[in-house]
């Protein structure tokens, strides 16, 4: 009996270590490089670290509570009211206060808001609508809809950026954003000390610091999923997470819908899907991901020369500009969009995408934002200013709307693309976030103290 | 025009035509020359240029071989096939292109579609006809290109690690600036090319566009970008695009001569032998046409010189040859004025002092002949004068010698018939006496004719005064009908007023002589031309030929008692007043007398 019990004992002595070792540590600084503007929106790594929003979502895209800690609608989703989590306080130690969520939120949405006026009422955030709002706390979760500190106690303007998110900016010399752990954050402390972002190296430069252990985190561009594994990188590749579309003017030379049509069916999007973007896209033709809806195929994606010429039925239109907002892939889907747009009659030359002029076409990414499928189609038909608002969240109220709002042929989805980053072999516990964001106030480090 | 001047202009002419023959032989021959030399020039650059136009087609050629038996290349074949999955290799040709240096490169796949494209990476799934019938040599190709632009290149297609992969590669170099930079150049020479822009394109086979028809100098690119004065290319371009041929040709970018380039245009043609542009390869002609301009300068100096030169020997020579004909002709003018004493000079052998002897012979026989001419009138005139003087002086003296004989008679005879008879010789004999002075004294003033005393008088009132003179006259003693004709507008003239009266007087009075039984005399005045003609008629006998001849010799008369000096001082006059006198008559006609003075007009 003894000598069983020593036995186990000595047994669970050997599997502490282990147990120590698979126990996330604090401590510990992240290396982070990107390509792109960490704090610019839909993009920006360093937003969500350093800033909440009101609401989130959970990576099942479920609205979970945030900054807000509870809301309740009126006079049929017209108004919203939010209270505020009590005991939060911005990184300059102001507490988070009603006003400085409508001022920061006035300061986010100028204009096509998701609502009419926005106030503060004692502790809570009323939002007023003309129209329902039904989408409302899940487009509140949305990357643009974070809030900021935009005035000190003192009145005057922060010198930087000033959230309540788990990471508070320290310094940011020579393109090196150095954040450190919020001790006090309302969602407790993050695991690692500090984040440093490494900004705009080139991503194979990315990828051989990762090899090399100087990096812990990097991106890796859609394009380039299949040669990141190819290298035996640790890759994480997200949901869709963000729409290729072509946005098209409803202007000029192409007023005449069948032209936008025409446009429409003339792109080969399963070449975008398969060869631009290496098989990690989806070849859509509708606003809502499959995974959302399950309805996408009645959108149909093949491409369908004859339909377009016989749409454009002989129409000579003059040569239309084409802007991208983007390089690398993006471009290159460009031109092959100019290429079938070639092949179906149509003249496409791409222009600057920051020209005075807007362009005729313009190839965007829009961010899948809003969990529930109801707010996706809210939150992307708004990014091109003409918002399609279901009555319900039914299947058939989501058909008709997305439906009614394609047929105008102003934006046409082309693929559902995920985001992906690759992690090294120090980092643990990383995942993705609903928004297709590293989690990294979650990650910690293997060799931490 | 002398004979000098003939001959001189005829020297300068023969010479002159004789240089410029030569000259213009010689500048053309020269000419000739140094456009051959050029043209060999010319061709030896464009056959350098042709074979290192070959070679760098080898080079595109070898490169892409090169590739295609690579490792990378042959794996990359070999998985595609095995996985049927083309889309990993989207970028690859970017890659491969990249280090093979080669501007355009696919990769295609078995169904002939581009797998990869380095210089249009969306180009992806669609056909590249070039795999189909390409040969082992690199030949010429347009490329299509994203921004709607399309290139030159040399091409070669290559299957990747042999045939049974099926895939193929298709690259590159691209016919631009940089690569006729790289091509060897020499002094003055320039390389151009003329791209061919095409009207439209079939995007999905890179095939069918038509030539465009218009030519375009912005198509046309050097070394250092655009080609200066591109659009005077333009013929030689076009001929090169039309007929499919080399074509050379003198190009003039200026104006100016030194400005030209000997061009050759050399039409760069795809598989299907279309040409898809021109190689301009032209070669300044700047130094040949300086040195042409400085043998031309030099050509036309000595040209100048010679003609010069050849102008002062013909006039030595003109002068030489004409010098003795001009001495001989100015003789001639002077033997023809009366100077018969006038030599030319005799000096050698020639002709033309043969000519000067016989010239100076005749003269001198013709002075001798004068002179004995002159010494016999000058006895005939003496023996007419004697004859004259004796036959005026025999008339009175032969009274003379009767009445001296009849006075000694009447010695005989009483007192008072020797009274008588002396008053009756005195008397004779003092109008014998008177007679012979008168003709004395009409020989005394032929001796000495005044010198004229010149005035302004009109013919009119010279004519009056003589018809005043003699009418009455003339109608009561010889019933002679006295007329004038005088015309109706002034008739000034410088003469002696009172000589000229004597003149007319003489005719006048003659032709009252020369109607004996009355008649008509008409004495008529008017302007002809630049003189003043006043003439005397009568109707009387008139007069032979001879006498018309003679009329004016002094001492000759057909008068009984004239002395013949008459119509000889009426001569003297006219002449003195630098006018002429002629005699129209002929036998029983009567006479006319014809004065001749000139008219004044102011």
């Amino acid at each position: 009996m003894y000598r069983r019990f020593a036995i186990s004992c000595f047994v669970a002595l050997l599997t502490l270590p282990t147990a120590a070792r698979t126990r996330p540590h604090y401590g510990g600084t992240l290396r982070v490089e990107i390509e792109g503007d960490p704090w610019q929106p839909p993009n920006g790594i360093a937003r969500r670290l350093v800033f909440d929003g009101l609401t989130t979502l959970d990576t099942t895209g479920a609205v979970q509570s945030a900054l807000a800690s509870g809301w309740e609608s009126d006079n049929a989703n017209h108004r919203w009211q939010f209270r505020l989590r009590p005991g939060v306080y911005f990184h300059d130690g102001s507490p988070l206060t009603s006003t400085a969520v409508v001022q920061s939120l006035n300061l986010d949405c100028p204009a096509n808001c998701p609502w009419a006026t926005v106030h503060a009422v004692g502790s809570t955030v009323v939002f007023t609508g003309d129209s329902p709002m039904p989408n409302l706390p899940a487009l509140l979760a949305g990357d643009e809809f974070l809030i900021a500190l935009t005035a000190t106690a003192d009145g005057k303007t922060p010198s930087g950026n000033i959230g309540t998110g788990p990471f508070q900016v320290t310094s940011f010399n020579n393109g090196l954003l150095a954040l450190g752990a919020n001790e006090t954050c309302w969602q407790g402390r993050p695991l690692a000390d500090a984040i440093e972002i490494r900004v705009h190296p080139a991503v194979h430069d990315q990828w051989l610091d990762l090899s090399v252990g100087r990096a812990d985190v990097v991106e890796v561009p859609v394009e380039m999923v299949r040669q990141a594994q190819q290298q035996r990188l640790t890759v994480l590749v997200s949901q869709p997470a963000f729409l290729l579309a072509l946005e098209v003017t409803d202007s000029g030379a192409l007023v005449n819908p069948m032209l936008r049509a025409a446009i429409a069916a003339s792109i080969d999007r399963s070449a975008l899907a398969n060869v631009i973007f290496q098989k990690q896209g989806e070849a859509t033709a509708s606003l809502l991901p499959r995974s959302l809806t399950g309805f996408a195929f009645l959108f149909p994606v093949d491409r369908d020369l004859n339909k377009a010429h016989e749409l454009r039925g002989g129409l000579n239109a003059p040569t239309l500009t084409l802007s991208v907002d983007g390089d690398g892939a993006l471009r290159l889907a460009a031109q092959r969009i100019a290429l079938n747009l070639k092949e179906a009659g149509f003249n496409a030359q791409e222009v600057d995408a920051g020209g005075a002029q807007r362009a005729d076409l313009m190839l965007r990414t829009i961010p899948l934002e809003g969990g529930e499928a109801a707010a996706v189609l809210e939150s992307v038909s708004r990014s091109v200013g003409a918002p399609a608002i279901p009555p319900d969240s039914s299947p058939t109220s989501l058909y008709r709307a997305e439906r009614d709002f394609l047929d105008r042929h102003t934006l046409i989805p082309l693929v559902d693309l995920p985001r992906a980053y690759a992690s090294g072999a120090r980092v643990r516990d990383l995942a993705l976030d609903a928004h297709g964001l590293p989690d990294l106030a979650s990650a910690s480090l293997e060799d931490a103290p | 025009m002398s004979l000098r001047q003939r001959l001189l202009l005829l020297f300068s002419l023969t010479v002159a035509a004789a240089v410029a023959a030569v000259a213009w032989t010689v500048l053309v021959r020269i000419r000739h020359v140094f456009e051959q030399r050029d043209q060999e020039e010319t061709a030896l650059f464009v056959s350098q240029f042709q074979r290192e136009f070959q070679h760098r087609s080898a080079e595109v050629a070898a490169a892409v071989d090169h590739l295609a038996v690579s490792e990378r290349a042959r794996g990359m074949a070999f998985e595609i096939v095995q996985s049927g999955d083309a889309s990993p290799y989207l970028t690859e040709a970017q890659t491969m292109a990249q280090d093979a240096q080669l501007d355009f490169l696919e990769i295609v796949g078995a169904d002939g579609d581009v797998v990869s494209s380095a210089q249009w990476p969306a180009r992806f799934g669609y056909p590249e006809l070039a795999v189909t019938g390409a040969g082992e040599a690199a030949f010429l190709k347009r490329e299509e290109l994203p921004d709607g632009n399309s290139a030159l290149g040399l091409f070669a297609v290559r299957p990747i690690g042999g045939a049974e992969l099926a895939l193929h590669l298709v690259g590159g170099k691209r016919l631009d600036q940089s690569f006729l930079a790289d091509l060897p150049g020499a002094p003055g020479m320039q390389v151009g090319l003329y791209n061919e822009r095409e009207s439209s394109t079939d995007s999905r086979t890179g095939s069918g566009a038509a030539p465009s028809a218009t030519f375009d100098p912005k198509q046309l690119v050097g070394t250092n970008g655009d080609v200066p004065s591109a659009d005077r290319y333009q013929a030689l371009i076009e001929s090169a695009l039309k007929t499919g041929q080399q074509v050379t040709g003198i190009v003039y970018l200026t104006a100016r001569r030194e400005d030209s380039v000997s061009a050759t245009a050399i039409p760069l043609k795809n598989v299907t032998g279309r040409v898809l542009a021109v190689l301009i390869v032209a070669l300044s002609r700047e130094g040949m046409v300086e040195a042409q301009q400085h043998i031309r300068t030099i050509a036309y100096g000595v040209a100048s010189g010679g003609i010069l030169l050849t102008i002062a020997c013909s006039l030595w020579i003109a002068a030489r040859v004409s010098r003795p004909i001009e001495q001989l002709a100015h003789a001639a003018e002077e033997v023809a004025s009366g100077n018969w004493d006038v030599r030319v000079p005799e000096r050698g052998h020639d002709e033309v002092s043969v000519l000067a002897r016989s010239f100076n012979h005749m003269t001198e026989q013709l002075a001798n002949q004068r002179e004995q001419l002159v010494q016999s009138e000058r006895v005939a005139a003496w023996r007419e004068l004697a004859r004259r003087l004796a036959h005026e002086l025999k008339n009175p003296l032969f009274p003379l010698q009767l009445t001296v004989e009849n006075l000694v008679r009447a010695r005989a005879l009483s007192v008072e018939e020797f009274d008588e008879v002396f008053r009756e010789s005195t008397a004779t004999l003092g109008m014998e006496i008177a007679n012979l002075k008168a003709i004395i004294g009409r020989f005394s003033d032929f001796s000495k004719m005044p010198k004229p005393e010149l005035e302004r008088i009109d013919a009119k009132d010279v004519v009056e005064r003589v018809r005043s003179l003699y009418e009455g006259a003339a109608n009561r003693e010889a019933k002679i009908e006295f007329a004038t004709e005088i015309a109706g507008e002034p008739m000034a003239m410088m003469v002696d007023p009172e000589l000229l009266h004597r003149a007319l007087s003489n005719l006048v009075l003659n032709a009252m002589d020369a109607m004996p039984n009355g008649g008509k005399l008409t004495i008529s005045a008017r302007p002809r031309g630049a003189n003043i003609e006043i003439k005397v008629a009568d109707m009387g006998e008139g007069l032979t030929q001879e006498e018309c001849e003679r009329l004016f010799t002094p001492y000759y008369t057909t008068k009984l008692h004239g002395t013949g000096l008459g119509l000889a001082i009426v001569q003297s006059v006219v002449a003195d007043h630098g006018g002429t006198i002629a005699v129209e008559s002929r036998e029983g006609g009567g006479a006319t007398f014809i004065i001749t003075l000139p008219r004044i007009t102011a």
